[in-house]
């Protein structure tokens, strides 16, 4: 590693070694009492108490399937009208206001409304991903297929392709630098609003464990689920870039 | 439909806010769901919603905090993201911070935020700050970044010390990305406002939401979903118009990959 | 054969309410096994003549047949090769070039095995693992043509294939070119604004007007092949055949 390398990621931990200090200062000299601020110390412990407590382990593991039930639909969704809407002017024409309209609209208020419908339990986290995370992904999608080079889709035809089979043949893996990127977004947004869907309104899930130690006035259970989401997002997130780089190994190298 | 009256721009949405109507009408009455009323039902209620005196004030209330949050955050953020932007030593004390903040779920902070400053408006319009800082920094960084070398050597011959190359030079040549970040940033500032309410339920959109749905009083959660939902078109819509206007000779802008929370 | 009648394109422009006119009724019959060169200013929709022919384009007026039949849309008989060499980025070198044979049905392993023959015959062995961003422009343009080749079209479109390349890769590949094309004569319609490449290649050169483009005039030429670029430079048929169609490009022309 370059020594500028070095000093630079010196100069970035810095930020996070105070905050911590401060936790830690914090706590430690009694301004915090631990009702409101538990040192650093005693949530660590916690956590990795109920990293192997099969309790825990089973309300991050509905956490996490919801996560990806809700993501996978929006993945098939924004990539299959995104998609769509590049290769016919109707459904482009139909696709177009409708995204307008919605994008802006805070999905998280259709909350209820999925609640009402689909009932308290797993369906309407789901449909709350869904909603939220396919939005990204098919503005990235459509953005991502719009910009293809016609002369690909021209070389395919020639070679004995028809239109249709173009879009899936030339179309989509030319533009799965934008649709990955759309899924990444995507898949934060998963974690976030799983998380939060959880927290309004569940009986389960890391979501849920936090607002349940808050009624319950365990403050240090309240930290260790917002840390586990936090953890989780970050691993997604990092195993995500890693599939991108290898899906996108022809690519050119971009910023 | 011709394609005359399609190319008029608020006629395509408003068609399809139509079409959405006639499907849930059409929905509700097909498949007789009882968390389901007709779209006309909910559309009957929202007169009353919004005649209401305390609804008004609720609704309001998020807005004022919407706005001081949001007013915060662009007072705070932009300046970081534009030193970010021409500093590396900056950029490189910032970055990982607020890489490690990106996947947090500002709203998720509300139950340990309302435990230091309780209740009221304060924790709310914290985690609404928290919120829109993340893209208003993140676009301000971008748009300080791109801005031509060349530019600031010519500002710096004609004798502008730092500051002001700062403020005069890189700030104006940022402003069509900063103008991105804010647009994210509204959008995530209403997000983050309507689930904080829904989650601390002391006052707001959020609250009439679930208070009516513990109530039963479905037409009421519909008309308010609603009410949120023309908000966040609304706001987005005056916006863009404002944005266009402000940073018309900047390059068309790329569509944006919208909705965070 | 190719047989063009009247053909006419125009395009709509966004701006202005009078349409562009790129083409203005071409008339141009090419025989089995010529090769044709189109040669003409920057604009005067020699590519667009070529996109038509490929039926990648529709014409506004006029039509185009090959081989009797009407061009409705592309097709292995006519393959493409273009200057910006199209190749798919996510595909190695031997996936592009087996492509086409893919979808004319062959199996994987047969299909690998005549692309790796035709990737020996572009002076490629050893990279068909590449991806295309590992390799330099004339290579990119030879996995281009390999791959065109590989479907086995009567009739190449060559759209200015090496407007991109520098002088040197260039001239290595009109030698490559017309070596392969030597092999079984296809033919070759070759779109260029290079009056030196067009002379050296073909055996017509179509000069176009500029936009909208018509047909100045066409020359023969009448160079024996194989023709060897170091022998041409010095022959004095070559130089007065450059020169004469350089002279009749800068003429002005006649308003009709």
């Amino acid at each position: 590693m370059t020594a500028r390398r070095t000093s630079e990621l010196l100069v970035g931990a810095l930020p996070i070694a105070l905050i911590l200090a401060l936790w830690y200062g914090l706590a430690a000299s009694g301004a915090a009492p631990p009702s409101l601020l538990p040192p650093p110390a005693a949530v660590l412990s916690r956590l990795m108490g109920r990293l192997g407590d099969p309790v825990f382990l089973e309300h991050a593991a509905t956490t996490l399937a919801r996560l990806f039930a809700g993501f996978a639909i929006a993945v098939v969704v924004g990539v299959g009208v995104g998609l769509a809407a590049t290769g016919s002017r109707t459904v482009e024409a139909l696709v177009r206001p409708l995204v307008r309209i919605l994008a802006p609209v805070p999905k998280i208020a259709l909350y209820p409304a999925f609640i009402l419908i689909l009932g308290f339990e797993h369906a309407s986290k789901i449909a709350l991903v869904a909603a939220d995370a396919t939005f990204p992904i098919l503005l990235a999608t459509y953005q991502g297929a719009s910009a293809v080079e016609p002369k690909l889709v021209w070389s395919a035809l020639a070679a004995g392709t028809s239109r249709r089979q173009a879009l899936i043949k030339v179309v989509l893996p030319a533009a799965l630098p934008s649709v990955l990127t759309g899924c990444r977004i995507g898949l934060v947004i998963s974690c976030i609003v799983v998380f939060l869907a959880e927290m309004i309104a569940s009986s389960n899930g890391l979501g849920h464990l936090l607002v349940y130690a808050a009624r319950s006035f365990h403050t240090v259970d309240m930290f260790v689920p917002l840390i586990a989401i936090s953890i989780l997002g970050l691993a997604l997130n990092a195993g995500f870039n890693r599939l991108r780089a290898r899906l996108l190994a022809g690519f050119p190298e971009e910023n | 439909m011709s394609a005359r009256l399609a190319a008029y721009p608020g006629v395509p949405p408003l068609i399809a806010c139509a079409g959405l109507l006639a499907l849930w009408e059409l929905a509700a009455r097909v498949f007789q769901i009882g968390g389901l009323p007709p779209a006309h039902a909910a559309l009957a209620e929202l007169p009353r919603l919004l005649a209401d005196r305390e609804a008004l004030l609720n609704i309001l209330d998020s807005v004022r905090r919407m706005a001081v949050g949001f007013a915060l955050a662009l007072a705070c953020a932009v300046p970081v993201g534009l030193l970010m932007g021409r500093s590396r030593l900056v950029a490189a004390f910032f970055n990982p911070l607020l890489m490690a903040i990106y996947p947090v779920p500002k709203a998720a902070l509300m139950p340990i935020v309302m435990l230091w400053l309780g209740i009221g408006d304060a924790s709310k319009t914290l985690v609404i700050f928290l919120g829109v800082s993340l893209p208003l920094v993140y676009h301000a960084y971008q748009g300080a970044r791109a801005v031509e070398e060349k530019m600031l050597w010519s500002a710096a011959a004609m004798g502008l010390g730092a500051t002001r190359r700062l403020v005069r030079i890189v700030l104006p040549a940022s402003l069509p990305e900063i103008f991105v970040g804010i647009r994210t940033g509204l959008v995530l500032a209403l997000i983050t406002m309507v689930t904080s309410e829904m989650i601390a339920r002391q006052s707001g959109v959020g609250n009439i939401l679930f208070n009516s749905l513990d109530m039963a009083l479905y037409e009421t959660v519909y008309a308010t979903i609603l009410v949120i939902g023309a908000m966040g078109f609304l706001l987005d819509a005056a916006f863009e118009r404002l944005r266009a206007r402000l940073v018309a000779w900047a390059e068309p802008e790329r569509a944006i990959a919208v909705g965070t929370t | 054969m190719i047989v063009i009648e009247r053909l006419s394109k125009s395009f709509e422009t966004k701006r202005r309410t009078a349409p562009h006119l790129a083409l203005a009724d071409i008339s141009l019959t090419i025989a089995d096994g010529e090769f044709v060169s189109v040669l003409g200013p920057s604009g005067c929709g020699k590519s667009t003549l070529l996109y038509i022919v490929g039926g990648f384009v529709q014409p506004s007026e006029g039509s185009v047949t090959v081989g009797g039949a009407p061009v409705t849309g592309p097709g292995p008989d006519r393959g493409p090769v273009f200057q910006e060499f199209a190749l798919f980025p996510w595909k190695t070198v031997l996936g592009n070039v087996a492509y086409g044979l893919i979808e004319q049905g062959l199996g994987r392993a047969e299909a690998e095995a005549k692309a790796r023959a035709l990737i020996a015959l572009v002076h490629l062995s050893g990279y068909e693992n590449f991806y295309p961003k590992e390799l330099s422009g004339g290579m990119k343009q030879r996995v281009a043509i390999a791959r065109t080749l590989a479907y086995g079209p009567s009739i190449l479109l060559m759209d200015e294939p090496f407007g991109a390349l520098d002088a040197h890769t260039r001239t290595g590949l009109q030698n490559e070119l017309l070596e392969i094309w030597e092999r079984d004569r296809k033919t070759v319609l070759f779109v260029t604004h290079s009056v030196e490449e067009a002379v050296f290649l073909s055996d017509r050169v179509v000069v176009l007007t500029r936009s909208p483009g018509r047909i100045k005039a066409e020359v023969r030429i009448g160079l024996p092949r194989p023709r060897r670029r170091a022998e041409l430079l010095v022959d004095r048929r070559y130089q007065t055949l450059v020169v004469d169609i350089e002279r009749l490009m800068d003429r002005p022309e006649e308003r009709p």
